[in-house]
């Protein structure tokens, strides 16, 4: 009988010990980037408003069927899962050949060398057609490592004439200064309506307050050389307390249900007025064009006044190919077939999104220049004319540096900290980062 | 008891039984080798899935990770940056103030439905089992929602503070009432599987214990003191051990509902550890690694202690 016994359990730990080992070896569905002549590609679209993810799969449609040589699948990831799902892609060697990427983000990729060099693999001419004010976007020590898809200035102020005018305000004199933006946002707030919206989450005030550091000090709180923190400037105290007042005056909405990029507290009438990139532009016209002949937009107000002082930057999105793909000559080819091909594509791109965004290309802009749609929306003229002139480009830093400043902004907000007790903690945790990843001289240098 | 005295003497009891006796030894000898086959595949599991990666970890935590250019060895340089980050401890207190809300408060809950389910008729008592069980089937992320919307500003929470006109709380963005607030469905969602290890314990004190008590003209409370609690004391260590070291390494909540804000208020040790590995660059991978390796020390020390408590009590139910 133990003889038995033992035969058994033999092989019951036999079987199991051979199920787990080839259970934790056999995955492998090989790249298959290559079949009958066909190279795939897979292509991640971090997702965007609803209308950029059919414009996506229609021209990776198109693309696939016009030609058998590359073929693109195309996969749509959350913005909030994009960062964790494409790390661990990358630790497993299986990101995807093309990538959206932010300008933001480009530097600090092709420093770590995770960027294919785009210039030997897209035609020098698509590089020529790009405008010169965004070339530096997408380049890094003199060469090309993204094709640039559109720019969308960071920062616009959307206000309701008609509850302007219910408040007695002058709707045609928007706020110029950010004392008056609070007077506005004071007498615009009742018990139902609150005067106004803006970031109030460190993830979020960490980009989308860029413009206004730059608005308040004419700089970004670390020197230019990234050497050190200068977080601790008196002109970022009165950032910060326009910030605070907004906040604890109890003008905005303490518990915001969706982020800064989402413009639905506005387009829903939730908030009188509201600070928002561009794109809600597009956002009003598709989900709330009840709301567009309520709305007007204005320069979001300087701190002293001034018009030209920068109050956005220019964000915005590129395609990138990834350095370790299998494929790289294809999947440049699929991005420059779609961003720098036919200007025709791009055209039904801003038509799509409701002309709230802006072409980086000098032959779209021509295609464009004879649509009347395009050039005639009066909110993006207020935006090309009086915003985007003055624009920044988006900071190239890693993103730790942004987060501790926005992390002070919404300390000061939220009353965890003072003022100038938020700035030092800020200006001590940049020198920290710039410490242990020796950003110190790693500046971009175009 | 044979097998914890065994693994004291570090000999089997099949050995000690035969002791002198070679036919018995011979027999003891083919239990050995059924009992390492038969935990020979938890053996290759353990091999596989947990000590070799977490060899494999130690080894890489002294690189500077890079998934496009060749590893830098750095020594124990980001142990020092972990261990220097007070961001790290801040997330370590975070873990340890919602594990004592949410642990406690979700104890003396389910002791309280405990004591109520056993006084009530078996269907009732089945009836409200399955009720008091029912949160510990939904999901983390519908709580998560679920408690998001009531507590909006024109929420259900609100609401009822507006009939005593008290203004809106901002609960999820104020950061004082943050943690409290991601506790209460933390405590919501646990109760239902404590009440029921607790209403088990319950059902297993005599009851002549208690009429012995009465007899002797202890009331209610001295009831409780002096016989209920000291005969659950096993039972409530251990739901105090797991329930502890389960909290502490909350992440779900504090991700959907506030997303570790407002200014870090909810920042458990594990959403600062996945939020360090969202960052882009090769810096946060390795901070990362590092700071996961320190929380299992941090953790393991917690259990150490706790566990040399468990064991001065074992008398208890001796």
């Amino acid at each position: 009988m133990p003889n038995r016994r033992n035969a058994i359990a033999m092989v019951i730990s036999a079987v199991m010990t051979a199920s787990l080992a080839l259970t934790g070896c056999s995955s492998g569905d090989g790249d298959g980037s290559s079949k009958n002549g066909t190279t795939t590609i897979t292509f991640w679209q971090q997702k965007f408003e609803d209308y950029q993810q059919a414009w996506f799969k229609k021209q990776v449609d198109a693309f696939n069927a016009a030609q058998t040589k590359v073929k693109v699948n195309l996969q749509v990831v959350p913005a909030d899962t994009w960062a964790q799902k494409l790390k661990a892609a990358q630790a497993a060697g299986s990101a995807p050949d093309v990538q959206t990427t932010n300008y933001g983000n480009i530097n600090a990729a092709a420093a770590n060398g995770e960027l294919a060099e785009l210039d030997g693999l897209l035609p020098a001419s698509a590089f020529d057609d790009i405008k010169a004010n965004v070339k530096s976007f997408v380049s890094a020590n003199g060469k090309h490592y993204a094709y640039p898809m559109l720019v969308e200035p960071s920062t616009v102020l959307y206000y309701r004439t008609d509850l302007a005018q219910a408040a007695g305000l002058d709707p045609k004199s928007p706020p110029k200064t950010w004392a008056e933006l609070i007077t506005w946002a004071q007498k615009l707030t009742t018990s139902k309506v609150k005067g106004m919206t803006i970031a109030s989450a460190a993830a979020d005030l960490g980009w989308s307050s860029w413009g206004l550091q730059y608005n308040a000090c004419g700089h970004l709180p670390v020197a230019d050389d990234w050497s050190k923190a200068n977080a601790t400037d008196a002109c970022y105290e009165q950032l910060l307390q326009f910030y605070k007042d907004l906040y604890q005056g109890g003008y905005m909405p303490k518990t915001p249900k969706v982020g800064y990029a989402d413009g639905s507290p506005y387009g829903s009438g939730e908030v009188a007025m509201m600070a928002g990139g561009s794109w809600v532009v597009g956002q009003l016209k598709q989900t709330f064009p009840a709301m567009i002949a309520k709305t007007a937009v204005a320069p979001f107000p300087s701190m002293d006044g001034d018009a030209t002082k920068p109050t956005a930057t220019l964000g915005g999105w590129t395609l990138t190919v990834d350095a370790k793909s299998k494929s790289k000559q294809s999947a440049a080819d699929f991005v420059n077939w779609l961003l720098a091909g036919d200007p025709s594509i791009m055209t039904d791109f801003f038509k799509a999104s409701g002309y709230s965004k802006y072409t980086v290309r000098t032959s779209v802009d021509q295609a464009l220049a004879g649509n009347a749609d395009a050039t005639s929306d009066p909110f993006m003229k207020v935006i090309s004319d009086q915003v985007v002139p003055y624009g920044k480009q988006e900071p190239a830093y890693p993103w730790d540096i942004a987060l501790a400043f926005g992390t002070a902004i919404e300390s000061a907000m939220k009353n965890t900290a003072s003022v100038p007790d938020a700035l030092k903690k800020a200006d001590s945790q940049i020198n920290d980062v710039i410490k242990k990843q020796s950003l110190a001289g790693t500046q971009p240098q175009h | 008891m044979a097998l914890l005295e065994s693994a004291r003497t570090g000999r089997l009891p099949a050995e000690t039984v035969a002791h002198g006796k070679p036919r018995r030894r011979g027999k003891g000898r083919r239990d050995n080798l059924t009992a390492y086959l038969m935990i020979a595949p938890m053996a290759v599991l353990l091999g596989i899935f947990v000590m070799w990666p977490l060899a494999y970890s130690l080894y890489l935590s002294t690189f500077k990770i890079s998934f496009y250019k060749d590893p830098q060895f750095v020594g124990l340089q980001f142990y020092q940056y972990v261990l220097e980050s007070t961001d790290f401890w801040h997330s370590i207190w975070i873990g340890l103030y919602y594990a004592l809300i949410v642990v406690p408060a979700g104890i003396l809950i389910a002791l309280f439905l405990a004591s109520f389910i056993k006084t009530l008729s078996k269907r009732m008592a089945a009836f409200m089992k399955v009720t008091i069980y029912l949160p510990a089937v939904v999901s983390t992320v519908i709580a998560s929602v679920l408690f998001t919307f009531m507590y909006q500003d024109e929420g259900v929470v609100n609401w009822i503070l507006g009939l005593i006109n008290k203004a809106p709380v901002a609960w999820l963005n104020d950061p004082d009432w943050a943690l409290p607030a991601i506790a209460v469905p933390g405590i919501w969602l646990g109760f239902g599987i404590t009440t029921l290890i607790l209403l088990a314990a319950l059902l297993d004190i005599p009851e002549s214990y208690y009429e012995s008590a009465m007899l002797d003209g202890a009331g209610f409370l001295q009831r409780l003191w002096y016989v209920t609690v000291p005969l659950l004391r096993n039972v409530l260590l251990y739901l105090f051990v797991t329930g502890f070291t389960l909290a502490i390494q909350m992440l779900d909540l504090p991700l959907i509902m506030t997303n570790g804000g407002p200014t870090g208020a909810t920042s458990t040790p594990n959403f600062f550890i996945f939020n360090s590995f969202r960052d882009m660059t090769p810096y946060a991978t390795s901070f990362s690694l590092t700071a996961s390796l320190l929380l299992f020390a941090v953790l393991g020390l917690i259990s150490v202690v706790i566990f040399r408590l468990i064991r001065s009590d074992k008398a208890v139910d001796g």
